[in-house]
């Protein structure tokens, strides 16, 4: 871990339960070679998915976010994707109004069984943040110091 | 005591920039179309004395969230015996760490309105009376006021109803009067001496006590006629249950914050733990009672869960339940910022005067 | 007949019918109407529409929910009502909307500053007069008397209004005006500062917000009110702490609830009382709805709002391709 300080970035990962998270585990258990960045947070359905949690992320630090889920027409719960890309895509066009790259948030499709695409999706969207600086830091309030420090 | 000053306007930045070497000097200034207390920056010295500040300065004493103390759990040390029940009462119990906020600075408010002031002597018996909150007394103590006297009331002031006055002498630590050219500061406490040293100051002028007089008694004047609120306290007790009343009262409010955060008189507050893993904080922040949560309870019932009784909260603790407690003394320093801010421009003005003529009608109708 | 004294009428037509009717009348300063509750003829009396009854009457409709009442619109306004009733959020058979031509809002801060703010240091609350003739508006303060051109003091809401005539109404008086052409300028002129300084600009103005809602609170399609996640302990989206970052995000959670609802009324802007220019986030969101989804909030009261629906192909959003 030590080697990586000050060299990876805070990537933000919503996986849905039934396709990308196993999409994930695939290229994991493929032995697919991949960056480290992401730090994953299953979630049930893409459609569970609120943009604030995106929004939230992006605020408190987070230098991308990234939301997988399976592909349209594939939801376990038959249309929660659908929603989610209306409500994602609308999130994403609201970023550029906070002065946030709309890069630093994509969201996309993986299956349980794409292995390979999901090493290509997080690769991609790794080596994309790392193009990017650092994400501003917004000012906090003092008061607020000592939950920072505990991280 | 006695000690009265004049400084021209054009000394005014440098002897801000003087106090601000050793103090947090807060003076009005401008910013995206308002005028705001903040702290004094010898860099823009924008201070800007002619339009009414949007907001009052009790933030200085009472900041819209301060941090009472933050706490942390330490680390408790890693011994392979611990996890060994039979020796688990000699294990290290968990430490918490309480830390105190620092001594807050010495401070002066520069340029605040008389009803600001106002508001800090209402503030006064609720944390340093009966009950004394070493928070909010630690800042009042290391705080100096200047206050400068109105020249120019608004449509929406009415401090002269409510037994203030543009120039009152009885809230800040200084009066400042403007004369046009500069400003003649009277020294009204103890305190004003901490902040009189500076050479820039001069002697004030020859008949300067009463030129200011004169200009006090102007804006006085220009307040207009002064309406009596005698017993205005127990006529909103009669009113208290009178529903329509209060209903078309309401009718137009939003049961937003704007008129009691921008309120120098407002000073309730609520208290939350910030938390993360192992460390917070417990901040106390404002709160309003124009919100539904203010008075909501743990059952889930709420007593005030309709906006009337508690815009009737509102008037009735600065116009009679504050009274009671303070010698007669309304709260409400008349600044009008609840009206001219008010998105609905629901106005107490009106309220109080509507409440004193139907309280005569229900009196008259009592006494039969 | 003055479109007034036709209003007026209407109002004494329906009031019989309903709970109350909700207008304007005069305000605590000579700029600005308040809202007015009629439930007399006596109050009708007090009736008064035009440039200066600026507020969105439609925010207060919720709380008459069950109960029928009046309400008079104006263009901006009645897209409110509409998008409320498109949402089910009240009946159309509870309420009777009576609406006019709107010539535009008076905007107190445009005054002042055409009155000669900041050098002479005026201020709204120093206007003593205030009358309106035709096409201009004469102002007295300081014992001085301006006349002014009313479109050069209209809010600026109202220089791109798409829609001055109600979109909905029983009753309509007047004769309908000319709808103006929308091209986000605003927004494009937002995206021309750089993104550091369009981060950076909202971190300073956040720092004066003082949480006081009433962005929320006059918001007509706010509808969750006393029971805000802002407010929330559980979830716990924002913490109490005065803090440009959880100020920002309330904006933010703001604008995300009002996506693909928001009609543009600017009554979040209006609002605030330290002028912060919240109604931009929303304006984001509604180039974005119309753009995606072909959407306009408040004007079809049969519409589904775009996020409560789905297409199975969209083929307007451009997903990222990772190819």
């Amino acid at each position: 871990m030590s080697v990586l300080i000050g060299k990876e970035r805070r990537i933000i990962g919503f996986l849905c339960n039934w396709c990308s998270y196993g999409g994930a585990d695939t290229a994991g258990v493929g032995r697919f070679t991949q960056p480290t960045d992401l730090r994953i947070i299953r979630v049930p359905c893409t459609g569970r998915i609120n943009p604030l949690f995106v929004i939230k992320s992006l605020l408190g630090g987070a230098d991308g976010v990234l939301v997988s889920g399976c592909h349209p027409r594939d939801c376990h719960y038959a249309e929660g994707n659908f929603y989610a890309r209306r409500r994602l895509e609308m999130c994403k066009q609201l970023l550029p109004a906070v002065g946030i790259d709309s890069r630093r948030f994509e969201y996309t499709w993986v299956s349980a069984s794409e292995g390979q695409r999901w090493q290509q999706v997080v690769t991609a969207f790794t080596e994309q943040i790392h193009a990017l600086p650092p994400i501003p830091r917004i000012a906090e309030s003092p008061d607020l110091g000592v939950l920072e420090q505990c991280g | 005591m006695s000690a009265a000053k004049f400084i021209a306007h054009t000394d005014v930045p440098a002897w801000l920039a003087e106090l601000a070497a050793s103090m947090r000097v807060i003076a009005p200034v401008t910013e995206g179309g308002n005028v705001l207390y903040r702290e004094f920056d010898s860099a823009t010295n924008g201070v800007e004395l002619n339009r009414k500040p949007t907001e009052s300065a009790k933030h200085v004493l009472f900041p819209r969230s301060e941090a009472l103390f933050t706490f942390r759990k330490e680390p408790v040390p890693f011994a392979p015996d611990s996890l060994d029940p039979a020796t688990e009462e000699d294990s290290p119990a968990p430490r918490m760490t309480l830390t105190q906020p620092e001594a807050p600075k010495p401070t002066v408010v520069f340029g605040m309105l008389c009803c600001d002031a106002g508001g800090v002597t209402t503030f006064d018996p609720v944390y340093g009376g009966r009950y004394q909150d070493p928070y909010y007394l630690q800042k009042r103590e290391a705080t100096v006021l200047i206050a400068k006297a109105c020249n120019e009331p608004l449509k929406t002031c009415f401090c002269t109803w409510v037994g203030s006055d543009p120039a009152n002498k009885r809230d800040a630590d200084i009066l400042a009067t403007d004369f046009g050219n500069g400003l003649y500061l009277e020294a009204l406490t103890e305190r004003a001496e901490r902040v009189l040293g500076s050479k820039l100051l001069q002697d004030a002028p020859a008949n300067a006590e009463a030129k200011a007089e004169a200009l006090h008694a102007a804006a006085r004047e220009a307040i207009g006629e002064v309406p009596s609120l005698e017993g205005i306290d127990n006529t909103l007790t009669t009113l208290f249950d009178e529903r329509d009343f209060w209903w078309s009262h309401s009718a137009p409010c939003l049961a937003c914050g704007i008129c009691t955060n921008l309120c120098p008189t407002c000073h309730c507050f609520t208290i939350t733990d910030e938390k993360a893993s192992g460390a917070g904080v417990r901040l106390r922040s404002w709160d309003t009672c124009m919100a539904a949560l203010y008075t909501l309870e743990a059952s889930g019932h709420n007593p005030r869960g309709q906006k009337a009784a508690r815009l009737r909260n509102r008037v009735g603790h600065k116009f009679s339940y504050f009274l009671k407690n303070n010698n007669g003394r309304i709260s409400c320093q008349g600044c009008g910022r609840c009206i001219k801010s008010c998105p609905s421009s629901v106005d107490i003005r009106r309220i109080v005067l509507d409440a004193m003529k139907k309280g005569c009608a229900v009196k008259e109708a009592a006494n039969g | 007949m003055s479109i007034q004294a036709q209003l007026r009428d209407a109002i004494l037509k329906v009031l019989p019918d309903v709970e109350c009717v909700i207008g304007w009348g005069p305000g605590p300063d000579p700029l600005r109407n308040a809202p007015l509750f009629m439930k007399t003829p006596d109050d009708v009396e007090r009736f008064e529409a035009g440039p200066l009854s600026v507020s969105n009457l439609a925010v207060f409709l919720q709380e008459y929910k069950g109960n029928k009442v009046g309400i008079v619109v104006k263009g901006c306004d009645s897209r409110s009502v509409v998008q409320m009733l498109a949402e089910k959020l009240i009946n159309r058979e509870d309420v009777v909307i009576i609406g006019y031509p709107c010539e535009g809002v008076l905007d107190a801060a445009k005054i002042v500053t055409k009155l000669g703010l900041p050098q002479e240091a005026l201020e709204a609350g120093m206007v003593a007069k205030l009358e309106l003739e035709g096409e201009s508006v004469t102002v007295t303060a300081r014992g001085k008397t301006t006349e002014l051109a009313i479109k050069d003091v209209t809010a600026t809401k109202c220089s791109i209004c798409r829609y001055p005539n109600a979109v909905l109404s029983d009753e309509f008086v007047g004769e309908k005006r000319e709808g103006l052409e929308d091209s986000y300028g605003d927004v494009d002129k937002f995206l021309a500062m750089s993104e550091e300084e369009r981060f950076r600009f909202w971190e300073k103005e956040m720092e004066r917000c003082i949480r006081c809602y009433a962005c929320r609170n006059a918001c007509p399609l706010c509808v969750c009110k006393d029971h805000c996640v802002a407010t929330s302990r559980d979830p716990h989206w924002l913490t109490q702490a005065d803090s440009p970052r959880d100020k920002l995000f309330f904006q933010l959670i703001h604008a995300t609830h009002l996506a693909g609802r928001c009609t543009g009324c600017g009554e979040c802007a209006r609002a605030c009382p330290v002028n912060i220019p919240v109604g931009l986030f929303k304006r984001f969101m509604n180039r974005a709805t119309e753009k995606l989804f072909s959407f306009q909030g408040g004007v079809d009261p049969e519409a589904t709002p775009p996020l409560q629906t789905f297409k199975l192909e969209e083929p307007t959003i451009q997903e990222r391709n990772w190819k």
